[in-house]
């Protein structure tokens, strides 16, 4: 008996002992520098699945090429990953050394300082190997450069050549660029799709895609660089007008992204073209794979945008700033862009390899078309756009309002109307006038 | 609270005395002490977890409910600021009748569906443990896989559809239209919790004598009547008890449209119309998504103000069956002392 109280009370003392110390420890370690690689022999990036290229991340936590002694391990992060970041930047704990951002950096440049300037660190330099709308778009507005350029997400118009052509409609991607040059003869074409095409596919899965690429198109968004609301203004109001025309002409499927209705209108045809970025290559030949062959890629109507693409940071935390951002050079440099284009399909920022061997393949999803001949040129020429960190909280009641007007028959006029109020009202308790 | 913290203590140490008896008093505090260490060190992990992860938060974010923060800067203290937008933010308002209307399409087939099944399982049937796993079973399943797959149920061409078309009702459009959607969230709900409270009534049902059973079948009672004059009545205090848990639950309604309407743009907005916002998820997508986790926060506030209104309600009619309860013991009590 006695002997048994003593085992259960020294288990009591060494589970509480052990609890206690990993309380100690979760508010110890962390603590003397907030780096997550505090006492490490590496340097931490956070990435999420598919962000950076995995044999090269592999490479890295071996040893960074050209740099003696410099090891960086990258963590895939699941879930809600701009969430975990945020928290890990509020309580100055466990910070990544290194973090890539997604498209939305300018969110992060209110609170600019919790990077680190990668001009101060010898980034100037290599501007003139990225792409300058991308170079700019990482620089916050006092002139710091935030967000180092990973990919790109130029875009183009993808159609079914077959459709095209029972339509009686060009078919070749230089005709169709001509024929579909405007957002008006593109929906013209749309018109002649329906009527013609063999169960009358509808010229887009869903509305949305028209203004955000038409608003794309555009420098200016809905906040301008004086955190003046400019969202009521002519560059939205026409891309809104766009929108709701293909609502009204019934061009579009209705269908949500990312819904089995999507993917079941993709695969049966029910959709005959798709404006959208470089990326969204992967997901159609995934959701559609009966119709490799089929597809065309060609120029954006009205010209090239961006559409997405990522950034890596160097948070304050950071160990080692130097190896930090010689990591980045190595990394995102020519070289290991075109690799990660090889193996992750990112599109690099640095125009220089579009024109290498290893990029010129010809794709057969496509019909044997070299995708980087549309791609390459769109990123090229894609415009230099002005984001505020307060682009989503205005555009949500935006895309909000089309869904509204195209799954339960809102009033367009209404639905501006609306729409307008809410990014009115959702911008002012940001400070946005 | 430092009043409420001194009237606390005052018992505590009485009873601590007539406790430990005639040993305590001989010993210097500092055994006293001693004595007492090991059984609060024991339970501590609790509190210390609880004041980490619970307590903490909780505090916070009601300091949090008047500052403007962005989740990294500075906070700005902005008074009722946040309360006062939040009063005024029709999107709020919508997603509290959207929550409202979920909740109530969700809970009442929901509290039907779980005491018929209950009434079934007590019955005598082959394989009861089996049936009561498999009827717990969606309450343990992981909400967001089941709510992916049940994505493609409600979809245009889903599951749901094909089965309505067999028996000649065309297209539902379920995942964009007001009704549709909020039944779908309805189903979703009614799937995962009916076994939960099924086997709550099933224990409820347990506890009433046999004898009543008995009496009701010598009287000639069929199955239904069974149900509605016997088991309800004894039921009472655990349907109230089934009826708070699925309000509180119910308030909180998030995964089911957070993961069903998961959008890049607008954003995860709860779909078409919004139909699909509640509370939860509107606080989820100001907080996280907007960075406005003040707003967020405050939101959090009115609905523990919401939420605590209906634990009154609750607690006002549940007291009152429970003082019924008890008189109906005492009376039974009485009775058999008297023989």
């Amino acid at each position: 008996m006695e002997h048994r109280t003593m085992s259960r009370r020294g288990l009591l003392g060494a589970s509480l002992g052990g609890a206690g110390a990993a309380l100690l420890g979760l508010s110890g370690c962390g603590a003397a520098n907030g780096s997550v690689s505090a006492g490490t022999d590496h340097l931490g990036l956070w990435y999420w699945n598919g962000a950076l290229s995995d044999k090269l991340l592999a490479t890295a936590a071996r040893g960074v090429p050209g740099v003696p002694g410099l090891k960086v391990k990258g963590s895939p992060i699941a879930g809600e990953y701009e969430s975990k970041l945020l928290t890990s930047l509020a309580a100055r704990a466990y910070v990544p050394d290194l973090a890539c951002v997604n498209s939305s950096v300018s969110v992060f440049f209110p609170d600019e300082h919790e990077f680190l300037d990668l001009k101060d660190l010898g980034a100037g330099a290599l501007e003139d190997q990225y792409l300058d709308w991308k170079w700019k778009s990482g620089t916050s507005p006092s002139g710091r450069l935030v967000g180092f350029p990973l990919d790109a997400g130029p875009t183009a118009l993808y159609y079914r050549r077959d459709l095209f052509e029972k339509a009686g409609l060009p078919t070749e991607p230089g005709d169709v660029a001509e024929a579909t040059s405007t957002w008006e003869k593109y929906l013209a074409v749309g018109r002649t799709l329906k009527a013609k095409a063999p169960g009358n596919p509808y010229l887009v899965s869903q509305i949305a895609y028209v203004f955000r690429m038409a608003l794309y198109q555009s420098p200016k968004q809905f906040v301008d660089a004086d955190n003046r609301f400019i969202g009521d203004q002519e560059h939205v109001k026409h891309a809104w007008d766009l929108a709701v025309e293909a609502y009204r002409q019934r061009l579009s499927a209705r269908v949500l992204d990312s819904t089995p209705d999507y993917n079941a209108a993709m695969s049966r045809g029910r959709v005959a073209t798709m404006i959208n970025a470089v990326w969204a290559i992967n997901g159609l030949k995934e959701v559609a794979p009966k119709t490799s062959g089929d597809w065309r890629l060609t120029a954006m109507p009205s010209g090239p945008a961006n559409y997405g693409g990522s950034y890596v940071t160097i948070t304050r935390y950071c160990r080692d700033p130097e190896g930090a951002f010689a990591f980045l050079k190595w990394m995102l440099g020519p070289a290991n862009q075109l690799k990660s284009y090889q193996e992750m399909a990112l599109f690099p920022t640095t125009p220089a390899v579009y024109t290498k061997p290893a990029m010129q393949k010809p794709d057969r999803f496509f019909g044997g078309q070299i995708p980087v001949d549309v791609f390459g040129p769109a990123a090229e020429k894609a415009p230099v756009i002005f984001f505020s960190p307060y682009e989503d909280t205005a555009n949500t009641p935006v895309f909000q309002e089309l869904t509204n007007v195209e799954t339960l028959g809102k009033n367009p006029d209404k639905a501006w109307r609306d729409a307008m109020n809410a990014c009115e009202t959702a911008l002012s308790h940001l400070g946005v006038s | 609270m430092a009043t409420v913290a001194g009237t606390a203590q005052v018992p505590a140490a009485g009873s601590g005395d007539e406790a430990g008896g005639r040993r305590a008093r001989a010993d210097a505090p500092r055994g006293r002490w001693r004595r007492h260490l090991p059984p609060y060190l024991a339970i501590s992990p609790y509190y210390v977890l609880f004041a980490v992860f619970g307590a903490f938060p909780v505090f916070f974010s009601l300091y949090l409910s008047f500052q403007d923060w962005d989740g990294i800067g500075d906070m700005r203290f902005v008074g009722l600021q946040q309360y006062s937008w939040l009063l005024q933010d029709s999107v709020f308002w919508h997603s509290i009748l959207n929550t409202f209307e979920i909740w109530f399409m969700s809970t009442v087939p929901m509290l039907f569906l779980a005491l018929v099944l209950a009434f079934l399982l007590h019955s005598q049937v082959r394989y009861a443990a089996a049936y009561r796993v498999a009827y717990f079973i969606p309450n343990v399943t992981s909400m967001v896989a089941m709510t992916i797959v049940f994505g493609s149920v409600f979809a245009q061409s889903g599951l749901a559809n094909s089965m309505l078309k067999a028996i000649g009702i065309d297209g539902v459009s379920w995942l964009t239209s007001a009704l549709g959607i909020k039944s779908a969230i309805s189903i979703m709900i009614i799937w995962r919790w009916v076994g939960y409270n099924a086997l709550i009534f099933l224990a409820g049902l347990q506890a009433i004598p046999s004898e009543l059973f008995e009496a009701a079948r010598v009287d000639g009672a069929s199955s239904r009547q069974t149900l509605f004059r016997v088991v309800v009545p004894q039921l009472r205090p655990v349907i109230l008890f089934a009826v708070i848990t699925s309000t509180i639950n119910g308030l909180q309604i998030f995964t089911e449209s957070q993961v069903l309407f998961y959008s890049d743009d607008p954003g995860t907005t709860g779909g078409p119309g919004q139909e699909g916002m509640t509370i939860v998820l509107y606080l989820w997508q100001k907080s996280f998504n907007d960075h406005q986790f003040g707003y967020g926060a405050a939101m959090g506030w009115l609905l523990f103000a919401l939420i605590a209104l209906f634990a009154i309600i609750n607690w006002r009619l549940v007291s009152g069956s429970d003082r019924d309860g008890r008189r109906g013991i005492a009376w039974r009590k009485e009775a058999r002392n008297g023989r």
